[in-house]
This record gives C-alpha cells, structure tokens and sequence, in this order.
C-alpha cells in the first residue's frame, strides 16, 4: 500500500511551463502514459522481486531449512548418546552390584556370612565408595533371614511368599522392580541364590534408593530435562521432576521392548496433578535387566532453543535483507522512472518543436500563397482607384458634397489596401522568405538599442524597462536584422501586456549559459499574465488575444520561427496577474545548414 | 519617358487592363499579354523598352519567360512585379539579368519611377 500511495505521489503532474509552442500531452495521452510509466514501475519492481529478492529468499529459506534440519540433527544425536552412555552406566551399577554379590555368595560359605560381623564387613565394603546399599541380608531356603545387616527390624519377616522369592529360587539371579515390601517404603533388590551342599541360600541386597536415583538423574539436560525409569507396566522407578512419585503410573506410552535408542516427541502429556505438560522430545532405551525403560525428556522447545534462535535470527536478517532490496528497488525505480519521465518530456518537447517547425513550414508555404492570391486583388484594387483618380483629374466631380465623398471614400480605399499590404507583408515575412545575414552582434549593447528605441512608447504607457545584461556574454554570431524584429516583437507583446495597468516593468536581461555554451536573454514583464489555456497556443500563427484589428496573430509565431532558425529556442512560463517571461536561448555560432544555406546564396566573391 | 513601349506580362486580365490604361493615361505604349509564352510570342514580333513581367504565372512562369527574354538578347530592360513577393526569387530574377523588382500591391507613381529608371538605364543614362 505504501509502494502505490508512493508511486501515485510519483505519477503527479509537474507544475505548469510551457517550452516553446509544443502543446501539453493531451489529457488521454498524459494518462495513457500515467497507466505506462505505472506499468514500467511494477514490472521493474516485480522483475527485480523475481531475480533478486525470490531467489535470496529461496536460497535464504533453503539454507536455514537445511541448517534446522542439521542442528537438530546433531541435536538428537547428542540426546541420543546421553541416554546411551547413561544406559550404560545404570547397566554397569547393576551388574556392578550384581556381580559384587555373584562373588561374595561363590566366594563365601554361607556359615562364614553367618559369623558375627562377616556380613557387616561385606556391607561396608560394598559401602566403601558409595552408599550403594540399604541393608544386606542372607535369607535361608525357608524364606527368614539367616544373617541381616541394616536399619531395619526383618528377622521376623517370611519372604518365602514374596514375588522375588520365587524368581531368584528359580533363576539364581533376580533384580526386582520397586516395590513397598515390609518396610513400606519403595525401594528394588539385587538377589543371588548359592547353594551349601544341598541348601540353597540367598544373598539380597536393597539398593539405596536415594543413591540410585541420583545415578539415574545425574544427566544434564538444561533446566526442564529429566531422567527416569519405567517398568514394563509404565510405573516410575525413579522420582521425575513433573512431581510425580516413585512407583506412580506414569502417562508416558509404553512401547514393547527394542533394541537401540528411540526418540519421540510427546504431546499430551500430564503431570502428577494431571496438568497438561508442555510438548515434550523425549529419547527412550531399554535396560535388559531388568527390564526397565530409560527415559531422558525435555521441554521441545528448550531443546531446540539454541537452533531456534539461530533460527529467527537468520530469518530476521534474511527478510531485514529483502525488505532492504525491495525500498532500494522501488527508490531506484522511481528514480529510473523519473528520468524516463524526463526524457520523455524532452522528446515530447524537441517533437514538438520539429511539429510546430513542420507546422510553420506548411503555414508558410500556404502564406505566401495566400499572400500572392490576395496581393493579387489589392493590386487590381489599386489599380481601379487609380483609374478612378485618373478619370475625375479628367472629368471633375461637379458637386461639392459628392467631390469630398469620392476623396474620402478613395482615401479609406488607399489606407485599407496598404493595411491589407501589411496583413499580406507579415505572412510572408512569416513564409521565411526573407534574407539572413550573419554578423556578429554585441547582444548587450543590441537589446540597448532595441529599448532605447521602445523608450519612448512604453514611458507613455507607464512602463519603465530594467535592464540585466551579463558583461561576461560573448558576442554572437547571428542576424541582427531578425533578432530586431524578435525583441521589438516580445517588448511590444510586453507593453501591450500591460493594457488596462496604470504602471509596471519590463524586465530584460541576459547571461551567458556556460553548459549549453548559448547565450541567455530573458524578457519578463509585470503584465496581465497568459492563461493556461493559451499558453499552449501563443506560437501558433494567427493565433492572438489582441482585440480585431490590433494584432495578426503572427508576431510570436515569426519570433519562435527567427530564433528556430537561427539555431536557438524561444520559450515562456507565464502566471495569469503576476507577467509573463520569455526567454531565449541563443548559439553563439549559427547553425551549419544556415550557414550552408548562406553560402550557397552569397558564395564568396573572388578577389578582382 | 512618356512614349516609351512597355509590355505587360500578367495572368489577371484585368490588372493588365487597368495598368495599360493607367499607364497609357501617362503616355506610355503598352502591350499586354497574360502568359509567358504570349510575352515571348510578342517580344519575337515587336520592340518594347521595358517589360514589366509577373512572377507567379501558370505555365511558363516569370523566371522561365525571363530566361527565355535573356536568350532572345533584345535591347530592353525588364521590372518584375510580384504579387508572390518572395524576394529570394525576385533576387534570383535580378541575378538573370531582371532590372529591379516591385511588390503588389504597388501605386502607379512607384511603377512609373521604376519604369523610368528601367528605361534611363537601357538608354545608358544612369
């Protein structure tokens, strides 16, 4: 919306001036090119969009899609060996511990751990580095402890109905899931079966519950990251963070037991309270024994933090970086569009200029045509007055009143037909058909003579002349007797630009255009201005505001013709109540083809 | 001078008319033809002191009856009188031979004069 509010602003017409006589663009050309230079504008901003700022976008998403796709690669795969390498370790606690009491019940007779303070030293031992144990018994084939070591009252306590009892009698090894027991409190064993002779007996050690899960949650994975264990039935085996407790049903969806590490990414899930968990990456892996599952699970959107940021950053930039190019193409298109616009106002004008040049030329064919035909008329006129003349010199007009009539009426004849010879000179001074000679003229000290010899007139008329000559102007080389007639022309339309106005200026001066290497003469005055609708029209021939009689309409038109000419350019801005200024741009040299032209006219004379 | 032969080349009839009356009203011979071909037809029979010749006329026009009156090498001077004005082409007749050049619409007196000078200049007096 900003980019068509701005191109409208744009699209705004120039303010009123007028070079030379080309017209302004019709109304539906100057909007045709409106719709044009609006059509350029989008399709230079559209096709800068297709090459420039489409493919960056492309390239720009295409990276960071692949960068995404990477980082949480890498991302996963680091998630991945964390819960590998701490399988691991859990796995090595346990057959750590497993194996310990697999060597103690090899290595010892039962009745050795039967002795006074044999058990003991094998509970501290086992204690020794970490508090590995809770307590460690020696438990006889009838399901009593033989021998206990640790904080809690069990010598009375029958094991034999216990689910592990059976499991560890039969497989000789057993690792329990948690469970209350006697003592009410969660906690798993590790159990090994040994026989003496022919009884069997059971070393059972409880581990540290606090110990182990300290063990299992000993992985650092920022601040909403948790690791835990699930039985097969989905039942804690260690405490999570989402305030759950040991041996409370988790919500996690338990999958049979695989081979290798899985990721997911969980949504759904609830807390203890059964408040819903924000969306969860959570990377699981079986223990063999026991078959517990180790989950380590974080925040997804903690997870992938670093990559998102980097992630946001990059599309910042890369739209920052679009929007860039775009308020680049639009000012460079405008610009570029502004420049055409300006080209195209030339061409108009120089089109123009070659119309109206065309225009004249035709008009003065057809004036001294017209000129001819009725010079023709005059002359016959004339001639019959004469006649006329010639017959009362012969034969007097005997009555006085008729005589006086006659001589009037002959009079009025003689001053129509020379007003008509006039009308007739103008055209076809117009038709261009006079001679040109080039001389070098002090423009200065030339527009001098020209007001010197207006002076007169326009002080009857209340107006005073300033003159403005640049004494840097070099001479030019040019027809004095044509730019008399252009400037005694343009001061005369300046006086009579004062008709009805008690008093005003005329403002002429001159200057030297060092660019365009042309002089500069300018004639402003303080009259009554020119409409805009004339504006367009004043260097047609014929065409003028002047009352019946007072003007032909041809003095503008013969100037803009003079001055074409000779090689310059005549031009007006005008604002209706405020004057009107002229000016003229003159070569100080006249151009070749009048100069060829002249030659072959006037070829030079051989010396005698 | 009064008395002088002058022939009148001219397309309109009655601007030929009018000016050989005129122009005999001051005593002078005159012989008018409408057309370029009549000039020369005329000039082949008869002596003239001074031809006033018309530029613009259909046919032979009055630069191509002047070159014409320029080979017939006649002892006569010739004035030429255009409406058409153009004095690049009036120029043009003088460098032929043409003696000077008046524009219509002309009073009597100013083509008398001519029609002097014209005359005294072929009598070798100026």
């Amino acid at each position: 919306m900003f980019f068509v509010r701005y191109f409208e602003a744009m699209a705004k017409e120039p303010p009123t001036s007028h070079n030379g006589p080309e017209a302004a663009a019709a109304p539906d050309i100057a909007a045709e090119r409106k719709v044009t230079y609006s059509r350029l504008f989008w399709r230079f901003v559209w096709l800068t969009i297709l090459c420039s700022l489409v493919p960056l976008l492309l390239v720009g998403w295409g990276i960071n899609l692949h960068y995404s796709r990477f980082a949480r690669e890498r991302m996963l795969n680091f998630f991945q060996t964390q819960v590998e390498d701490h399988r691991k370790l859990i796995e090595r606690f346990l057959n750590e511990h497993t194996s310990k009491l697999q060597l103690i019940a090899r290595t010892h007779d039962r009745d050795q751990l039967l002795e006074p303070g044999a058990l003991q030293t094998v509970f501290d031992l086992f204690n020794q580095d970490q508090r590995a144990l809770t307590d460690l018994g020696v438990i006889g084939e009838h399901g009593f402890h033989l021998a206990y070591v640790g904080p809690y009252d069990l010598w009375a306590r029958n094991y034999s109905k216990e689910f592990w009892f059976d499991q560890v009698m039969e497989k000789g090894v057993y690792i329990s899931d948690m469970f209350m027991g006697f003592r009410k409190e969660p906690h798993f064993i590790i159990a090994v079966t040994h026989a003496t002779g022919e009884k069997k007996w059971i070393l059972r050690a409880t581990i540290n519950t606090e110990s182990f899960r300290s063990l299992v949650e000993n992985v650092r994975i920022g601040k909403t990251g948790e690791a835990y264990l699930l039985n097969e039935q989905g039942v804690y085996q260690t405490s999570p963070r989402a305030n759950a407790a040991i041996m409370d049903k988790s919500s996690f969806p338990i999958e049979p037991y695989h081979e290798g590490i899985r990721v997911r990414v969980l949504d759904g899930l609830k807390n203890a309270q059964g408040l819903d968990r924000p969306t969860q990456i959570a990377c699981k892996a079986w223990l063999k024994n026991p078959r517990w599952l180790l989950v380590v699970q974080q925040d997804y959107a903690e997870a992938f933090a670093d990559v998102n940021h980097a992630n946001t950053w990059t599309l910042v930039f890369l739209h920052l970086s679009a929007a860039s190019i775009l308020v680049v193409t639009v000012f460079i298109t405008r610009h570029m569009i502004t420049s055409i616009k300006r080209r195209d106002a030339e061409a108009d004008r120089l089109n123009q200029q070659l119309l109206q040049a065309g225009k004249l030329a035709s008009i003065g064919e057809l004036s001294a045509g017209v000129a001819h035909e009725i010079n023709n008329p005059l002359a016959i006129i004339l001639t019959e007055r004469q006649l006329l003349l010639d017959g009362v010199k012969h034969a007097p007009i005997a009555d006085p009143e008729f005589r006086e009539q006659f001589a009037d009426s002959m009079n009025q004849i003689d001053i129509q037909v020379q007003r008509c010879k006039r009308i007739t000179q103008n055209l076809l001074r117009f038709s261009r058909r006079t001679q040109s000679l080039i001389e070098t003229v002090d423009l200065n000290a030339f527009i001098q003579e020209v007001v010197d010899l207006m002076e007169r007139e326009a002080r009857t008329s209340g107006i005073k002349f300033f003159s403005e000559p640049d004494p840097g102007l070099p001479p030019v080389s040019s027809d004095p007797s044509q730019l008399q007639q252009v400037f005694l022309n343009l001061i005369t339309n300046a006086i009579d630009a004062h008709d009805g106005q008690p008093y005003g200026s005329i403002r002429i001066a001159t200057q030297a255009d060092a660019d365009r290497q042309m002089a500069v003469v300018k004639v402003a005055d303080t009259g009554s201005g020119i409409k805009p609708e004339h504006l367009n029209r004043i260097f047609d021939p014929f065409f003028t505001t002047k009352t019946v009689g007072k003007g032909t309409g041809l003095g503008l038109s013969i100037c803009f013709s003079i001055v074409k000419r000779l090689g310059g350019s005549l031009s007006v801005q005008s604002e209706v109540g405020k004057g009107t200024e002229f000016t003229i741009l003159l070569p100080y040299t006249p151009p070749k083809e009048l100069q060829d032209s002249l030659a072959k006219k006037h070829p030079p004379k051989k010396p005698a | 001078m009064p008395g002088s032969r002058v022939l009148l080349v001219d397309d309109e009839t009655i601007f030929t008319k009018n000016m050989s009356k005129l122009l005999k009203n001051r005593g002078y011979q005159v012989t008018a033809v409408n057309s370029g071909d009549g000039a020369i037809r005329e000039l082949e029979q008869n002596h003239f002191d001074v031809i006033v010749l018309d530029l613009k006329m259909p046919g032979m026009d009055g630069i191509a009856t002047l070159k014409e009156i320029i080979k017939l090498g006649l002892f006569t001077e010739t004035l030429i009188l255009t409406g058409h004005g153009s004095i690049d082409t009036a120029l043009e007749a003088m460098k032929l031979g043409a003696y000077d050049y008046l524009t219509k619409p002309c009073e009597i007196d100013e083509l008398v004069a001519k029609i002097e000078a014209a005359w005294e200049k072929k009598e070798g007096k100026n």
